[in-house]
């Protein structure tokens, strides 16, 4: 109970640091707000030639630009190297003589920054982008629902896929170079681009083997209304499954990282 | 009595990769990667008592923090045995956490952007505080160590010596028994380590906190310190009380007198010709062959004394010459 109140006073910090960060909330969403313009400016063009381009119409295109867009920050799509930093300047040190758990520490800390970013950057960007293109919202509560629930469940998974690039920085000084290398897979295979059923058969086959799909694409396709009724509950069995996996996987590579970590400095 | 730290053995080997310049090299090290290992600690024992205050001393790169890595539970040490309050650090590393207080003088430990409070009120759900002792003791620190004045301040704005008082605060809201603490004086003006060090003596004399401490600055140890361990090299070399240490290896000590009159000889058989000024003589003698006393009345039967001075050598001196002409060694 208490450790549970320890996590979510973390949470709590982690929201109030993150709202300090006004300007670079701000700047970061002008920057998804500008990028989505182009990629909608670019599908536009592609509708005046064809009415379905890849499958989708223009509205859905629009629409997924619009949520991909938005949960950039959420998400944190293009990865993140705070573990990794703690580990080179030896500030871990100092988080390791207290009592607590780096996983869930980390985790409270980045679920904090990532509801900030969800509200600040997510929502504010649907709805102005709302205002001038035809974005489809889902349309009963209970896919709202679904789609939520789909969505932690992706940032339980991104989560933890993070957690562990962020550990190889345990064994190897250029932790970085690891990191630009899986995030760009994150970024290519998570539907982050476009969703995954419109890429080729053989490729879509071969990712829905990786657990990047269920970081973005499958809350996406709920939200989307691509993926609905009873196929939902294999996409979110599959999501738990990565889930567990990830996290149990995540644990066990921490133990054993921590057991040889040498703290820097001193 | 038995040892709330008693370390035996301790070993701790780093490998460090040696990098290879130019781009050949850059290949061959990912390949065939070239390890070198230094020996940061090297054999050393040791074990303190409930209650004590410690100062553990030696020169840049002796192994002092490596030591205190190991027994605050953050480093695996390549051998040796390491008991504190009954446990093994680094093996159930969360639970004996929760029993120990840490501060690294160069390292910071509180949210850079938040105020202090918040980081400070973080500590009573991790370390599972009772709500009433976490009010009394955070009143009881904050008076000591001042925080009222920039407690709502984000750490990030606070000067060093603000920040290293907000860290020990931090250390000890739980109250730990045990207290590490890596340098806490380090960059800090004479009243911020005046105020370290009265913090730091009034928890151990009144809450019996055991204080293992290092430090660059032998004020430090003079106030704070009866018992030093000296390391270097990763090895132990003295382990005793500060009087004997400067008993053994205290330079001369130096007699100051100022005469009634200008006496054409003052000088004193077995000791080094005095330097003089005017009415003033120095002498330097060394106390452990003769005594202050025996000198002041072999002057005093000689000639007519107005004033004496009897000056030691500061720590500083003997501890330099420890170092630089390794006494502990030979
Ligand atoms: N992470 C590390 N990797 C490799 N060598 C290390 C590492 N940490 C320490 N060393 C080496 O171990 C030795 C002891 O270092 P340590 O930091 O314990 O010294 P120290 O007594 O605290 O010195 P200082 O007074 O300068 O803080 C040094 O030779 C140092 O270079
Ligand atoms: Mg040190």
């Amino acid at each position: 109970m208490e450790t549970m109140r320890l996590y979510l006073r973390v949470m709590k910090l982690s929201i109030l640091q993150q709202v300090t960060y006004r300007t670079a909330l701000l700047a970061g969403l002008a920057t998804n707000f500008f990028f989505g313009l182009l990629r909608a400016a670019v599908l536009l063009a592609l509708f005046q030639v064809q009415p379905v381009v890849n499958g989708m119409t223009q509205a859905e295109g629009l629409t997924f630009v619009a949520f991909s867009q938005a949960l950039i920050a959420f998400l944190f799509i293009f990865g993140t190297y705070d573990v990794m930093n703690t580990v080179y300047t030896g500030s871990i040190g100092a988080d390791l003589a207290r009592p607590m758990d780096l996983f869930f520490y980390w985790m409270a800390r980045d679920f904090g920054a990532s509801l900030v970013n969800l509200v600040i950057r997510g929502v504010v960007l649907v709805a102005v982008f709302s205002v001038f293109y035809p974005v489809v919202m889902p349309a009963t509560i209970g896919q709202w629902g679904v789609g939520l629930v789909s969505l932690l469940l992706g940032w339980g998974v991104n989560y933890a896929f993070r957690f562990l690039v962020n550990l190889t920085a345990f064994w190897t000084p250029d932790a970085r170079g690891i990191g630009r290398a899986a995030y760009t897979m994150l970024m290519m295979f998570s539907g982050f681009l476009m969703p995954m059923r419109l890429y080729p058969d053989w490729f879509s086959r071969l990712v829905a083997l990786t657990p990047f799909p269920s970081t973005f694409n499958t809350p996406m396709e709920i939200f989307m209304g691509l993926l609905k009724g009873p196929e939902v509950i294999p996409a979110l069995i599959t999501q738990v499954g990565w889930l567990v996996a990830l996290w149990l996987l995540a644990r066990v590579v921490l133990r054993r990282g921590l057991s040889k970590l040498v703290i820097q400095g001193g | 009595m038995t040892a709330i730290i008693s370390v035996r053995d301790l070993r701790k080997t780093f490998r460090v990769l040696v990098r290879r310049p130019g781009l050949g090299g850059s290949i061959a090290n990912l390949f065939a990667p070239h390890y070198r290992s230094v020996q940061a600690v090297e054999g050393v024992s040791f074990s303190l008592q409930a209650g004590e205050l410690v100062g553990y001393l030696g020169p840049n790169g002796a192994g002092k923090s490596t030591t205190i890595k190991v027994l605050t539970g953050l480093l695996v040490p390549t051998g040796g045995e390491v008991r504190v309050d009954g446990q093994v650090p680094w093996e159930k590393r969360e639970r004996y956490v929760k029993g120990i207080g840490v501060v690294f003088g160069n390292r910071p430990t509180l949210w850079w952007d938040l105020p202090v409070i918040d980081s400070l009120e973080l500590l009573q759900p991790m370390y599972d505080i009772p709500a009433e002792r976490f009010r009394y003791n955070l009143v009881e620190f904050k008076r000591m160590l001042e925080l009222d004045e920039f407690i709502n301040t984000p750490v990030r704005s606070l000067s060093l010596g603000q920040r290293m008082r907000a860290d020990l605060c931090a250390a000890l809201l739980h109250e730990p028994k045990l207290l590490f603490l890596d340098e806490p004086t380090i960059g800090l003006d004479v009243v911020a380590k005046e105020q370290i060090r009265r913090f730091v003596l009034d928890i151990n004399h009144r809450r019996g906190v055991t204080v293992l401490l290092t430090t660059h600055d032998l004020t430090d140890v003079e106030r704070l310190c009866e018992r030093v361990m000296i390391l270097d090299h990763g090895k132990l070399l003295y382990d005793g009380t500060l009087a004997a240490l400067n008993g053994r290896f205290e330079s001369a000590w130096t007699l100051k007198v100022d005469f009634e009159e200008e006496y054409p000889d003052v000088s004193v058989a077995g000791l080094p010709a005095p330097q003089r000024v005017g009415r003033q003589a120095l002498y330097l003698f060394n106390h452990r062959e003769l005594n202050t006393a025996e000198l002041v009345q072999q002057l005093m039967a000689r000639f007519q004394v107005v004033d004496l001075e009897v000056r030691r050598p500061p720590l500083e001196e003997t501890i330099r010459r420890i170092y630089a002409e390794q006494l502990l060694t030979k």
